[in-house]
């Protein structure tokens, strides 16, 4: 817990918050200041739009341990505010409310308009209101509301914000501060879970929903690739991430598949199996994850087929995943796909360094742009 | 949601965050205004052990002319660069595009630096900054060493910053009076994440003709010699703007998917006509 103070609508307010409080439950809970509102927790919806040092500020994803010190002003504090008062006769008359949840942040962004953006027409003002939805899509009334008290206004001059640059709330720090101690979040500390049973094709986790294949040519004779393939440990190892033990004595492995994508982390509980046809020099990989942290769920079958060109060994490999839970969710649908094609393209370019006698290579080729040649040669399908 | 639990340091000194994100035992991760982190905590897809916070830095509100340009430090916001209350070299370029940057409440907290480096291909300044040839002072606490800005991202998400490295602001250099410039993107809602976006630069007198192709599910795609792209015959750029090589590039970065390769090929035409408006 840290204890932090702010001066919250003209009163010092001092409360002990962990870090992950969110100004606007510091405001609601420990404040009871329930007129600023929680909606999308994300940035999106406007609700919890507050005044901070002066200027509209997110109150959902700004932390209360980063406003110490900071000025707070939330919808109570506009009762006495001259502006305000402008405001909220508009939006009476206007009709500018219908059930009311969007109002508070509505109220903070409109203030901010008129202040400082005298003479906004209505276009304007709407595109400044993009920010702040309205579930019974009242916008009209509201943006009628804002005008009138422009137009009430006339030519004035804009009052900008605080002097001082960078995020508003933020305070210069003075002194150095001890270093924390590691709190356990990381992948080792979640409960072991029991291995998940592998039927020969994915039964209980998301369907494949997306395809890829891509074809290799290895310099070296079919029967000495085939046999690189029977060693699946080895194989497992070429996907980024992948710790794999031996298989157990039902043929299924079990371990980890760690996912590093930006911010993002993930640990997958896997396990897979391998079922191999030996005279059509087939053979296939069923398997399915779990990852308890963000919990998302994956299935994934990697089917591949060797063929003898000349000397040489042509490798076909077609791959399909499916994903489910919050990683899935993630409203960026198209960057998880790019990201396991990014994890296919590796798998790929670590078999070729295997087949090649090289060892797997942890840096991805990303990071050379290699990967986006790769890219080149895979071919994306939905299925 | 609330994110999961997380420490959090407010830093003095580069070298203090520095230190703190070097350390193997913490997973910590740098936070300026948290406008784009803020919304992956709370939704728990990132869970990181210790949040540094670098808001406090004082060099890293550096805002000054230089001889050659001016130099804004990594936690100028959005909405300070809008507002004209830092130095400009660009004509007014950086303040439009700062302006088009989510919402007015989000501006007022995120940053140039933390935009970069958090890396969403779909970011304005990711795009942008590589187009008009910034250069990042990047400082690990001991030493700095200068990157161009169209180097920084490998990957959504990935920028080429090693343990302990952070951004500490961004030099650009002054554009010569004749500069062309050209910006556009492809948003379904004003302040939703792009999703297609093109810049283009074209100064003549400085021998410049760069495009940057933005939101494209990857890291941006920037061309610091566009010439490939507008090889028809023409006065006019817009004229000598050449489809079949932008679908050529396209392919390249992988998107073949027609409708999207349509979207970024009307944007970057939109873009390159209002270079020449």
């Amino acid at each position: 817990m840290t204890a932090i103070a702010i001066n919250l609508n003209g009163r010092r307010f001092e409360a002990d918050v962990s870090p992950r409080t969110q100004l606007a439950e510091l405001l609601r809970d420990k404040a009871l200041l329930t007129g600023t509102h929680l909606g999308c927790e994300h940035g999106i919806c406007g609700a919890c739009t507050v005044l901070v040092d002066g200027a509209p500020a997110r109150a959902c994803i700004t932390y209360a341990v980063a406003c110490d010190g900071a000025d707070v002003v939330t919808v109570e504090g506009l009762d006495d505010d001259p502006l305000a008062a402008e405001l909220r006769a508009a939006f009476r008359e206007q009709h500018a409310l219908q059930c009311g949840f969007c109002t508070p942040g509505m109220l903070i962004t409109a203030r901010d308009i008129v202040a400082r953006l005298p003479g906004a027409d209505s276009d304007r003002i709407r595109l400044e209101l993009a920010g702040n939805l309205c579930r019974c899509t009242g916008y009209l009334g509201v943006i009628q509301a804002v005008k009138q008290v422009v137009d009430a206004r006339g030519e004035v001059a804009p009052l900008l914000p605080a002097e001082r640059l960078g995020p508003v709330g933020a305070r210069p720090c003075a002194q150095a501060v001890a270093p924390p101690t590691p709190i356990a979040t990381t992948p080792e500390t979640v409960a072991k879970v029991a291995p998940v049973p592998v039927a020969s094709a994915p039964t209980d986790g998301p369907a494949p929903q997306h395809a890829l294949a891509r074809s290799l040519a290895v310099t070296a004779p079919v029967d000495a690739v085939w046999a690189q393939f029977a060693d699946v440990v080895a194989l497992s190892r070429c996907l980024p991430g992948a710790e794999f033990g031996a298989p157990d004595a039902q043929g299924v492995l079990h371990g980890r598949l760690h996912v590093k994508f930006g911010p993002v982390r993930a640990a997958f509980e896997a396990s897979a199996r391998q079922t191999t046809e030996p005279a059509e020099r087939r053979g296939r990989l069923v398997g399915q994850g779990r990852d308890r942290l963000t919990g998302t769920r994956v299935t994934a079958e990697i089917a591949y087929a060797l063929h003898a060109a000349d000397a040489d060994t042509r490798v076909d490999i077609e791959v399909r995943y499916g994903l489910s839970g919050r990683l899935a969710q993630f409203a960026r649908g198209a960057l998880a796909e790019r990201f396991a094609d990014r994890l296919t393209a590796d798998f790929a370019y670590n078999l070729e360094r295997l087949l090649a006698g090289a060892p797997p290579d942890a840096t991805a080729p990303a990071a050379d742009g290699l990967w986006a040649r790769l890219l080149k040669w895979l071919r994306l399908s939905n299925t | 949601m609330k994110p999961a639990p997380f420490e959090y340091v407010r830093a003095a000194s580069l070298d203090e965050a520095a230190a703190l994100l070097r350390r193997g035992d913490l997973d910590a991760r740098l936070i300026a205004g948290g406008q784009s982190l803020g919304p992956m905590l709370n939704l728990r897809l990132a869970q990181p052990g210790l949040l540094v916070d670098i808001t406090g830095v004082p060099e890293l509100l550096a805002a000054e002319r230089t001889a050659d340009g001016v130099y804004l430090g990594a936690c100028v916001t959005h909405a300070n660069v809008e507002d004209g209350r830092v130095p400009d070299a660009t004509g007014g370029i950086l303040a439009r595009v700062a302006g088009g940057i989510a919402y007015r409440a989000v501006r007022n907290r995120g940053t140039l630096g933390g935009s970069l480096a958090h890396g969403d291909p779909a970011g304005d300044w990711p795009c942008v900054l590589p187009t008009l040839g910034a250069v990042l002072q990047i400082d690990d606490g001991r030493s700095t060493r200068e990157l161009p800005a169209g180097a920084l991202l490998r990957a959504a998400f990935e920028p080429a910053l090693a343990p302990g490295e952070l951004i500490a602001g961004m030099r650009l250099p002054t554009l010569s009076p004749a500069a062309r410039w050209g910006y556009y993107k492809h948003c379904r809602k004003p302040g939703e994440l792009a999703e297609a976006m093109a810049a283009v630069l074209w100064d003549p007198e400085r021998d410049i003709l760069r495009v940057t192709l933005g939101a494209l599910d990857d890291a941006p795609c920037a061309l610091d010699d566009a010439s490939a792209l507008f090889g028809r015959s023409g006065s006019r750029l817009s004229d000598r703007f050449d489809s079949d090589a932008v679908d050529a590039l396209l392919q390249s970065r992988g998107i073949d998917d027609p409708i999207a390769q349509q979207m970024h090929r009307v944007v970057l035409r939109r873009a390159v006509e209002r270079a020449c408006a």
